[in-house]
């Protein structure tokens, strides 16, 4: 790594006022650095380079500012650094303020920061609140909500960063406010085509909300209407009976025969935990069970290929058509497990991922096998042919 | 009275004015009838304005209007009299007197941004309770041009949308408000209620479409079911001159024929709108008329499947009682004979009533409602109905 006074010298070449092409060439160069591990702590302990880069993110020259910002995306990405971009170089309110310009070109990269801040709990609290003071976060998703806000960035970053934030519980109650209008604007975002960041912060934000069951009543009440939203990324074109039809939610009834299913697993598995979580109350249940949502699972689950997928949807099915469990276990978040039977649970989790991923690898190297035979053949097809 | 012996004589003749009262009857006071008829032409009492002024009948009031609307006064105070003229007849629920005086507000012109904006508000207001959903929108988009943030404006906007059943933009609307006005409730109400009926709207275009999709695939089947079989549909009017190629005109023929299957299936006034269908083993069901000339009598037999043979009807409608129109008891089953006609070619075609309806209808069909003629072997009317006519076997 740099010496001192090497690392001095760099710093004299990120002023304002130095020669543009060797700014450019100091900022390739922490670039570079910044691509890995060593260098990112390197940079680390040198605050000084980091504020004079953060003040180049006003340079004149484009290509400049779009260098800076990347170092600063690979910086956040490791948490060690957190601490000294949001205490000495103070990025927070600078970086808030930008996103409310809607001509802002580095939009985008201010999002991407701002989604590796909030990961983590500590640093994330500290985003929190400057964004209160800053911008408020009705505001923030004010701004991700509307289609086309900044012509030069998509903002679909925003999405992984609300998703980040709910994971405090001051951000979940603000954005549960019943006297505002706030996670009802994330609701037609569940079904976004174009950007699968966007889909999944939004359903990592409800999925987040949904930890709350004190709020279950009021997402599932006609106020918010989550419900809907949940099923549609999963339903499918599949014709079900008038009277199947006529029970669920609008919003699922006659759909049409090009409906296409939520394409990323992930999102799918997130989406399942999610109605799962809002099984918890007795309530919950007897909403889920009332909107016909077993059939819309039913068909799910003949249709779903992945392993861990199946195995949320299961979980699913099986509150829905289950026994209501025995009396004070009503609520199942409130339930207390004895130690020993959390101990066999946990072990039997472990077991079940185990059985998971053995069944998935059985799975590839079938299709290997199948692919090798196919193959094969083809090639004894050549062959024949080329001798007849 | 004693007071008067002490009083001094004044110069102005008031003591000998106020001494009149103590000797004259009071004249011209309100009597038990007309009180409230009088009070109520005094402007401080009216209960409601009059709607046609007056001078002479009130001339106080007609007064009071002139110097409201008095030109000289500053167009901001005369605004502002106009706003509150046309807020009383709201009151009143006097929608159309209430348009005209805040009409006459804006005309004014005064520079008064906020007094305009309410006068364009309350005017949309006035117009949305008469049920004048565009005007009031366009009142409502001005007051919002002047001030953005106006909350009543965007409440009004959002409800006009609403009414005109265009609820994207009522949502829009909203969402503009509480952007500005975050936990107003009313907003709020109006954001659920657009949401609610959109995807409600959305919901029964999808049904609209599921089910014309539904009704067009059966058509579909149906037809090609006809085709396959190589039946012909006529309609029941002359056919048009054939011109050009034939297979067109076949199948414009064979779809307007299908369209007038929907429309009416039968030249008999007997049954009702009877169509031709496709049923579940996937045999055709055709609604079949007998018609009985000797006696000017038909049946109607609604659904005779194209596997049926004749027999099988005969044996039912003639095999234990016969008709009581068949007043010479001849109809037994095994003295018809069936035939159909084909007016163009002139030509009857005797049909064996062993085949199945399948095996006849190779030939066509009028009116989506294959006719057949049935007459007893030998009879009287049999010789006379055949004499003179071409007779083919099939």
């Amino acid at each position: 790594m740099l010496s001192d006074s090497e690392a001095t010298e760099l710093l004299s070449f990120l002023t304002p006022g130095t020669r543009p092409d060797v700014k450019a060439y100091a900022t390739e160069y922490i670039l570079g650095l910044s691509g890995h591990r060593e260098g990112c702590r390197f940079l680390r302990s040198k605050p000084d380079l980091l504020v004079a880069l953060f003040a180049l993110t006003s340079d004149p020259s484009v290509a400049i500012v779009k260098d800076c910002y990347h170092i600063f995306i690979n910086l956040s990405a490791d948490e060690t650094l957190h601490q000294v971009l949001v205490s000495d170089v103070k990025v927070l309110p600078v970086l808030l303020k930008k996103l409310l310009d809607p001509e802002y070109l580095f939009s985008d990269q201010i999002c991407t920061i701002l989604s590796n801040l909030t990961r983590h709990e500590k640093t994330c609290k500290t985003v929190f609140k400057v964004l209160q003071e800053e911008v408020g976060l009705a505001q923030l998703v004010e701004i991700f909500c509307t289609e086309g806000y900044n012509k030069m960035a998509k903002l679909h970053y925003l999405g992984p960063m609300l998703s980040n934030l709910t994971q405090l519980p001051e951000a979940r109650n603000y954005m549960m406010d019943k006297d505002r209008c706030v996670v009802q604007r994330l609701l037609p975002f569940t079904q976004y085509q174009a950007s699968a960041v966007r889909r999944g912060g939004v359903v990592g934000t409800l999925h987040n909300c949904c930890f709350d069951y004190a709020h279950h009543e009021w997402l599932l009440s006609d106020a918010v209407d989550i419900l809907p939203f949940l099923l549609l990324p999963l339903a499918g074109p599949e014709e079900l009976s008038e009277e199947e039809n006529e029970g669920l939610p609008v919003d699922l009834q006659y759909l049409p025969e090009d409906k296409m299913r939520e394409d990323d697993p992930d999102i799918r598995k997130m989406l399942l935990e999610t109605l799962l979580l809002l099984t918890a109350t007795k309530a919950g249940r007897q909403t889920l069970k009332e909107k016909n949502v077993y059939p819309i699972m039913r068909e799910f689950h003949s249709w779903e290929k992945d392993a861990h997928v199946t195995a949320a949807c299961e979980k699913l099915v099986q509150v829905l058509i289950g026994d209501e469990p025995e009396q004070g276990m009503e609520n199942l978040m409130e339930v207390e497990i004895p130690e020993d039977v959390e101990e066999k649970l946990k072990k039997a989790d472990t077991k079940e991922q185990q059985e998971l991923e053995k069944e998935q690898e059985k799975r590839r190297q079938e299709e290997e096998e199948e692919k090798k035979s196919d193959a094969e053949q083809t090639n004894r097809e050549q062959e024949k042919g080329q001798r007849e | 009275m004693a007071s008067s012996a002490v009083q001094n004589d004044s110069d102005d003749g008031m003591d000998e004015f106020m001494d009149k009262f103590k000797t004259q009857r009071y004249k011209n006071a309100f009597t038990e009838n007309n009180w409230e008829e009088e009070f109520n032409k005094v402007p401080m009492f009216m209960k409601s304005a009059p709607e046609n002024l007056d001078p002479q009948k009130y001339p106080e009031l007609a007064c009071l209007q002139a110097m409201i609307h008095d030109e000289d006064r500053p167009p901001e105070e005369q605004a502002k009299s106009l706003k509150d003229e046309g807020n009383a007849f709201f009151k009143e629920k006097n929608y159309q007197k209430a348009v005209l005086s805040y009409t006459a507000g804006l005309k004014k012109k005064c520079g008064d941004e906020d007094l305009n904006t309410v006068l364009l508000t309350n005017r949309a207001a006035a117009h949305f309770h008469m049920g004048n959903m565009r005007s009031a929108l366009n009142d409502a988009a001005a007051a919002k041009k002047i001030k953005p943030d106006h909350l009543k404006a965007l409440i009004r906007g959002a409800q006009c949308y609403i009414g005109l059943r265009n609820f994207a933009e009522a949502i829009q609307w909203c969402d503009t408000g509480l952007r500005a006005h975050p936990t107003d409730k009313k907003l709020q109400e109006l954001r659920a209620a657009a949401d609610t009926h959109k995807r409600a709207a959305e919901r029964d275009a999808r049904k609209a479409k599921a089910k014309e999709k539904k009704l067009h695939g059966e058509k579909e089947a149906l037809l090609a079911a006809i085709k396959d079989r190589g039946v012909k549909l006529l309609q029941s009017v002359k056919p048009r001159q054939q011109l050009g190629s034939d297979s067109e005109d076949e199948d414009e023929g064979s779809s307007a024929a299908m369209a007038q299957l929907s429309l009416d299936g039968l030249s008999s006034q007997e049954a009702t709108g009877a169509q031709v269908f496709l049923d579940e083993q996937g045999s055709l069901r055709w609604p079949v008329l007998f018609l009985y000339p000797e006696h000017q009598q038909s049946d109607f037999i609604s659904a005779f499947c194209e596997n049926s043979c004749f027999t099988d009807h005969l044996l039912v409608m003639f095999g234990e009682e016969l008709p009581p129109w068949d007043t010479d008891r001849k109809y037994h089953p095994q003295n018809l004979q069936l035939y159909f006609e084909d007016e163009e070619k002139e030509t009857l075609y005797q049909v064996n009533p062993e085949m199945s309806l399948l095996k006849v209808l190779q030939f066509f069909v009028k009116a989506g409602t294959p006719s057949f003629i049935l007459l007893v072997n030998d009879s009287l009317f049999w010789k006379q109905f055949l004499t003179g006519k071409k007779i083919q076997g099939l």
